[in-house]
Formats: C-alpha cells, structure tokens, sequence
C-alpha cells in the first residue's frame, strides 16, 4: 500500500496547487498507478502514488518539486497515462504529478508557424483547433486520441506518418522543463524557442527527449505546424509469400516519394490473427500470408503521383490490390487499438478477455526476416505455457523520419488475459520481454523504436545496448537529480547513487 | 406490443463463414457463439443494435479521414487510369 505522507506535506502541496487539485483518495491514487503497458495486476498496490497534485502552471510543478526534494519524496510526472512502457508507473509511490490541467493553447504564431502549448493537451484535440488556421500538428501515434504532449516528449514518441512529417523529437521544436531540483529552464536545438536549427552549444533537447520523467517534468512546449493535407492515399496489397511482402515493403520505402507517410508490413502471424478477429480479414482466402499498406499526405497533386508511383511498385512487385474499401477503413482505424476492448483465445479457441500489448524494437530491414522467426518463437514459447497468453502477430513499419528506407518499428503483439496475473506468471513475461529485447539487440537493433526501454526484463539489457553511453546517462542523471527523487527506480538508475 | 417489436428485431439465423466466425448481415461477423461458452458469453443484442454499431463505425471510419486531410484519392480510380496509361 502506498506510504502516506505527512499532513504538512498535503497541506503543502494544496498551498502550492490549490486544495481542489490534490488528492490521495482511493480511486484517484488507484486509478493513476498503471498504464496500457502489461502490468503486474496482482500487486496493483505496489505502484499507487501517496498523492496526486494537478498544477496549473510551471511555478507551481517546480515549488511542487522542490518540496519533494526537501522531503526526499519521489515524483513520478505523468500525462495521458497511455504509454507502453512503464514511465509513468509509480515504483517508489511519492507524488505524482499529473500535467492534464495544463491543457492550454498558449501562442499560435502564424509568421513562424508554431504552436506552443501546454503539456496536457491532447494532439487530436489540438488539431481540431488547427484546422481553423489551415494548420495540421503531424504527430500521429496510435494513441492519438487519447495521449498528450508531455507524455510524447517522455517517451520521445514515434508517429505513424513520420515518414512523412518526422517523428516527436522533429515536431518538438522547444520546450520548457522543470529539472529535478525544480529550476525552470527551456531546451531546443539552440536558445530561440522557435530555431529548427542551431549549433550552439549541446543539443539539449534530445537530452530530455524520452527521459521517462526521471530528468523533470515539461510543463510547455513549442510545436511544427505544416499545411492540413489536400489529400489523403492509402493502399494495401496482399502477397502470398511473407518474404515477397518484405521485398515490396523495401521497394515502396525506397521509392523517393516526397509524400510518403509510411510503409507498414504484416506478417502470416498477423494475417492469420487478422483473419480470425478482424472485418477486413476474415474474408481474405487462406493463401494471403503478408500484406503491405502504405499512406500518403500533402497536396493533391503531388499525392497523385506519388500514389500513381506506388502502386505502380505494388503491382510489379507481385501483390494484389485489395480494394478501397479495406485501403481506405484500415488506414482510418489505425488508432483502434486505444479505443476497443480486446479479446483472445484459449489454447482450445475459446474467447477470453485479454488485452493488447505490443513489444516493440528497432530492427535493420535485411534482420525483419529472421528476427521475427525468433520472435514468434518467443511468443510461442509463452503460449504454450499458458492460456494467458495468445500470439497475434507482427507487423514492421518503416522508422525513419523523411528517409524512411533503414530500420523498421518492429512489434510482435501478444494478448495477455491479466486477470490472471501470478507471480509464476509474470516471471515467465518478464523472461520472455528479457529474450525479445536479447534477439534486438543481437540483429543490430534498438530495445524499443517507441516505447521506452525502462520496464522490467527489458530495461536489465539497456546497459548492453548502450554500453559507454548508459555510464554518461548515469552521471547525468546523479548530476542533475542529487537526490534521485526524480522517477525513482527507472532505467536502472539508482546504479548512479550506489556507486557514490 | 413490446414482444412484438422485439420479435421483428430479432436478427437472422447465423451463416458459417469459417471454423470460428459466422455471419447475420452482410460483411458483419461474429465469433462463433460455441467459442463464447466458457470464459465470455455473447449477448443477444436486436437489429437496431446492430445496425447502430456498424452505422457508428463507418461515422468513425469516415471522421478520422475527414480530420486529416480533405480529400481520398481512390486506388482503384488511380489503377484504372494506370490500366489505360500503360
């Protein structure tokens, strides 16, 4: 159970935040302790905060902070919740910062072509303000309607039409910060807010880019903003051969297309999940064993031929066009997985509420073949243990921003039925997510394109990946959090204090 | 008269579509009321219901497109064209 705090503490926290915007109330400490990212249910009470404060401004979050370093109190900043790792899980209890008041459109600069908001606000709902001004923020995860700014910036998120419009990191152009010890500062490329680029001194905002709230704490941020599209274009090919899927999938990303949004790639796995459990795939005949999709923004004229170019390629490549309706559904409902319950099945096809969870990694294109051979191996692995857990397939997507013919976001999604969540159980996940980021790592890959790489099983091979680099994050983080009240427990970084 | 309403909402007799999915409308599917037995039952739900939830979907389908861009290019207008030019 989590350790209350003092009465003073509270009463300080509601002279800093106001008394209506703290809370240490059962749901509302319950409620803020997970995330969609595979949790241990059965020890919920391990991760709920002590407190929950909603500043409203950066003064507030930093005297909020500085209380907590007074105190040594952990503070665990949280924004929509909805990561996939576990950045915004309390491991030490401590206050929880929670930035959804700080919602606000603060500037719209329509000479520089910026936006700067609050960390709180959501990119769905931000756009639908945009579009007033002919302006579109192009930062599109599958959370889309659900995750906010701040939580973009602490995972240093990835979006699905970043092959087109760049990634978080890209679209990010500024933001301000509340550090550790809780001074206020702003990181960019250089000093101006506003500069793309600058080479003066460190690059301090990809520092704090997918920090995972063990740095500090955004509290505004200063966004691209690029032309709405004219036109949207989407297309789908299905392939009888996985590794004719995969060629296709090379060749599409290859093409130079200026409006290319994204190439996305889906394994027999996938397929064979799809159609089981999916409208647009369960008519699809028994030989369809991978399927290719791309998208495309930008001005009409130019998605027209860029559109004519691929699906061009589609067609020499062997795949079958499967038609508008799936093209254009599928690439709508890119963000339904967020949005709808889940089921899976037992060992015996029985229906059992299981819910989503996608393991994630950067993978060079000439590995896809082979690491999902091991992958599923892995996965298999797990189900055949337990009826907890169902394999429903890989898909790889291309990861670079603008030239996006290198790595791949590689997933391997497993539904996981966590009501039955045991210790036996979560060991097994645990070993499981250790082995999938082991093969990553292996193939020349990254632990994660998108996710963060803090959670557990995973986050033990960081040191690995990292090498030299992961002993520089641990002298910045003993440099900038002294007394490491910042997320405590996260990415192995306690190591930084222990070696004092 | 309340029976009566539900009675004529009551949806057809299932199609088998393959070994777990069958079918009450067309291009709507269901899991196999036999794999929804032990751990999860389905409900039985009348034709306005679906017609509500497959209405809703396409709402959605056709919002999400709306909000990125303001136009669809059409695959199979652009293959056809593809067809004459080559």
């Amino acid at each position: 159970m989590a350790i209350a705090l003092l009465d003073s503490v509270i009463d300080d926290l509601a002279a800093i935040c106001g008394p209506d915007h703290v809370f240490s109330g059962r749901s509302a400490v319950f409620n803020r302790a997970r995330v969609p990212a595979p949790f241990p249910a059965h020890r919920w009470e391990d991760h709920v905060p002590s407190a929950v404060v909603l500043p409203t401004s950066a003064q507030q979050v930093s005297e909020v902070v500085k209380l907590a370093n007074e105190h040594r109190i952990p503070v665990v900043p949280r924004a929509g919740g909805t990561g996939l790792t576990d950045g915004a899980v309390p491991l030490r209890h401590g206050i929880l910062v929670d930035v959804k008041l700080m919602n606000q459109i603060l500037e719209l600069d329509h000479a520089n072509r910026t936006v700067t908001v609050g960390p709180g606000i959501n990119m769905l709902k931000l756009n639908e303000e945009l579009r007033k001004h002919g302006y579109i923020y192009p930062d599109n995860p599958a959370s889309y309607p659900c995750s906010l700014v701040g939580g973009r910036i602490g995972t240093s998120g990835w979006s699905l039409i970043g092959a087109r419009y760049g990634h978080t990191r890209d679209l990010v152009i500024s933001f301000e910060i509340v550090l550790p010890t809780g001074e206020i500062i702003r990181v960019g490329d250089g000093g101006g807010p506003k500069v793309r680029k600058s080479s003066s001194g460190y690059q301090l905002k990809h520092l704090f880019m997918g920090h995972q709230g063990t740095l500090g704490i955004v509290t505004e941020a200063t966004l691209e903003l690029v032309p709405r599209p004219e036109a949207e274009f989407s297309m789908f090919f299905s392939y009888q051969d996985y590794m004719d899927a995969w060629r296709a999938t090379g060749d599409l990303a290859r093409s130079g297309v200026a409006t290319l949004a994204g190439v996305v790639l889906f394994d027999e796995w996938k397929i064979k999940y799809l159609r089981r459990d999916d409208e647009a795939y369960i008519p699809q005949p028994d030989s369809v064993k991978g399927v290719v999709a791309c998208a495309c923004y930008g001005n009409a004229d130019e998605v027209r031929v860029g559109a004519k170019r691929l699906l061009r390629i589609g067609k020499a490549s062997g795949g079958g066009y499967m038609g508008d309706e799936i093209s254009q559904g599928d690439w709508a409902s890119r963000h339904d997985r967020y949005a709808t319950p889940q089921h899976g099945r037992t060992r015996d096809g029985q229906v059992a509420l299981m819910s989503w969870h996608c393991e994630d990694a950067s993978i060079p294109y000439p590995e896809l073949p082979v690491v999902r051979e091991k992958w599923h191996a892995i996965a298999q692995s797990l189900c055949d243990r337990s009826d907890m857990f169902d394999d429903w397939g890989m898909f790889a997507y291309t990861n670079g921003a603008y030239k996006p013919w290198g790595d791949y976001l590689a997933e391997v999604d497993i539904g996981i039925w966590e009501m039955k969540w045991d210790d036996e159980s979560w060991a097994a996940w645990v070993d499981a997510k250790r082995e999938l980021a082991r093969v990553s790592i292996e193939h020349g890959g990254s632990i994660s394109a998108c996710h963060g790489s803090c959670r557990e099983g995973e986050v033990d091979l960081v040191p690995v990946e990292l090498g030299g680099g992961f002993e520089v994050m641990k002298t910045i983080k003993r440099s900038l959090d002294p007394n490491n009240i910042m997320n405590p427990g996260k990415y192995l970084l306690d190591q930084a204090y222990e070696e004092e | 008269m309340l029976g009566f309403r539900l009675s004529a909402e009551k949806p057809p007799e299932a199609e088998r579509v393959n070994d777990v999915v069958v079918s009450r409308f067309e291009h709507v599917y269901e899991i196999d009321p036999a794999l929804m037995t032990e751990h999860v039952r389905q409900q039985d739900i009348p034709n306005w219901d679906f017609r509500r939830i497959v209405d809703s979907r396409w709402e959605h389908l056709a919002w999400m497109h709306d909000h990125f861009a303001d136009s669809i290019l059409s695959g199979e207008e652009l293959l056809a064209e593809i067809e004459k030019e080559d």
